[in-house]
């Protein structure tokens, strides 16, 4: 029984351990995921450093088209529905993607992209689509940042189910500085709370019984065995 | 070198097999991040790691067909809970190539073969089981320094202590094998 609650214990030790990093079991078989770091993690190899990205939006009878900018090497897109911003007295917008040069890290929030500053030259009055790319080099993000100031407080703006792996979308009322990431002091949100009547509890615990039923038999019939090498060894002398 | 490491004190023995798996692990991680050479790297490398085991007999590396079926149903229920935390959070996947998948299978299959085969021997050997289990952990998640981001490592140990707490109490290697290239294959 000792084993076999060791068992349990390394299990429940290790879904811990796995949940405190997106996305839990990694052994780094993936390819690694492109990604122009402006401040590049020590495991990344050579480099290239992020582009820009510059959109002009016609506007026509008063109203802004539909279209994206993005950045030249994709890693950040923002959609525009039509009518999005506040076209008044404008024929044409034009909006910026540019990544910063430094990479700030606030206090509580671990960011896993660069930060990139989006700006327009007219107010937006309807959300706008933002995706933003990361690499499988750092742990997913959760959540899309925002600050109005990268010196200033960071405050998250959530993010939407991801259409593409390694990407994290979220919609935006306002342009700024954007970055993805977690917060650093806790696990990523998903976090199953136990004891609120989810699935997730109850499978976890299925699962870990699972492993902890198939190693008991094994460990049991190997015991038996031993008693019985023992015994016959007794019996010999 | 296999009779040699036969032959060899079990503190050498131990020694020697460490640091053999530690340079090849280290170095598949070095080399398979230069361009086109993941494959290889993964292949050559579960190769050299499944070299380590070679010449201990079948039972000592925790193999055997012996109660086969609950092997493997004990390597189906470790794969399952090594990706139950990814399987819970993650939106969207990406699928491994085939060439990654086959040279993931070959490198899960040479880790197992020398962490908590020749390794786990190697240790038990030498200090009995608490040093087999904290031995091969600590050194498997030394192995995973170069190819892993630092946050990582405290899952990468976990699944380490786990496998080699399965190897321990099963005395069983086929479900660690089973389990890790379950897990790797699906990430």
């Amino acid at each position: 029984m000792r084993r076999a609650a060791l068992l349990a214990a390394a299990a429940t030790a290790y879904a811990v351990a796995a949940w405190m990093v997106a996305p839990g079991f990694y052994d780094g078989f993936g390819p690694p995921q492109p990604y122009n770091w402006t401040c590049p993690p020590p495991q990344a190899g050579a480099n290239s450093k992020p582009l820009s990205g510059h959109q002009t939006i016609k506007v026509l009878g008063g109203v802004s088209d539909a279209n994206s900018a993005f950045t030249d090497d994709g890693q950040v897109v923002i959609g525009f529905l039509p009518g999005a911003f506040d076209a008044t007295g404008k024929t044409v917008i034009s909006v910026d993607i540019t990544p910063l040069t430094i990479c700030p890290q606030p206090r509580g929030v671990r960011f896993v992209t660069n930060v990139y500053l989006i700006s327009a030259d007219a107010p937006l009055v309807k959300p706008a689509n933002l995706v933003l790319r990361y690499s499988n080099l750092e742990p997913d993000p959760s959540d899309v940042y925002y600050a109005t100031d990268p010196a200033d407080s960071w405050k998250s703006i959530g993010a939407a189910q991801a259409a593409q792996p390694f990407t994290i979308d979220t919609t935006t009322r306002e342009f700024g500085y954007f970055a993805a990431g977690y917060p650093s002091a806790s696990p990523s949100p998903g976090v199953v709370t136990i004891g609120g009547g989810q699935t997730l509890p109850i499978v976890v615990a299925v699962l870990i019984a699972l492993v902890v039923v198939a190693g008991v038999p094994l460990a049991i019939r190997r015991r038996g065995a031993q008693t019985e090498d023992e015994e016959q060894l007794q019996d010999k002398t | 070198m296999i009779s040699a490491l036969k032959s060899a004190h079990p503190a050498r023995r131990a020694v020697l097999v460490g640091s053999y798996v530690l340079l090849v692990e280290w170095s598949r991680a070095l080399i398979q991040n230069e361009p086109h050479m993941a494959v290889a790297a993964l292949v050559l490398g579960g190769a050299a790691l499944a070299l380590v085991a070679a010449g201990w007999p079948a039972e000592r590396l925790g193999l055997g067909t012996s109660r086969l079926g609950l092997r493997i149903l004990g390597g189906l229920a470790l794969g399952a809970v090594l990706l139950l935390p990814a399987a819970v959070r993650s939106a969207a996947v990406p699928m491994l190539p085939a060439g990654l998948a086959v040279a993931a299978v070959a490198v899960s299959i040479g880790e197992e073969l020398a962490f908590r085969g020749a390794l786990y021997a190697a240790l038990d050997e030498l200090g009995g089981a608490p040093l087999a289990i904290v031995g091969t952990t600590a050194l498997w998640t030394a192995a995973h320094t170069l190819s892993h981001p630092p946050e990582f490592l405290g899952a990468v140990a976990a699944a380490g202590l786990l496998l080699a707490l399965w190897r321990w109490a099963c005395r069983d290697l086929v479900g660690p094998v089973i389990g890790h290239v379950i897990a790797d294959l699906a990430l």
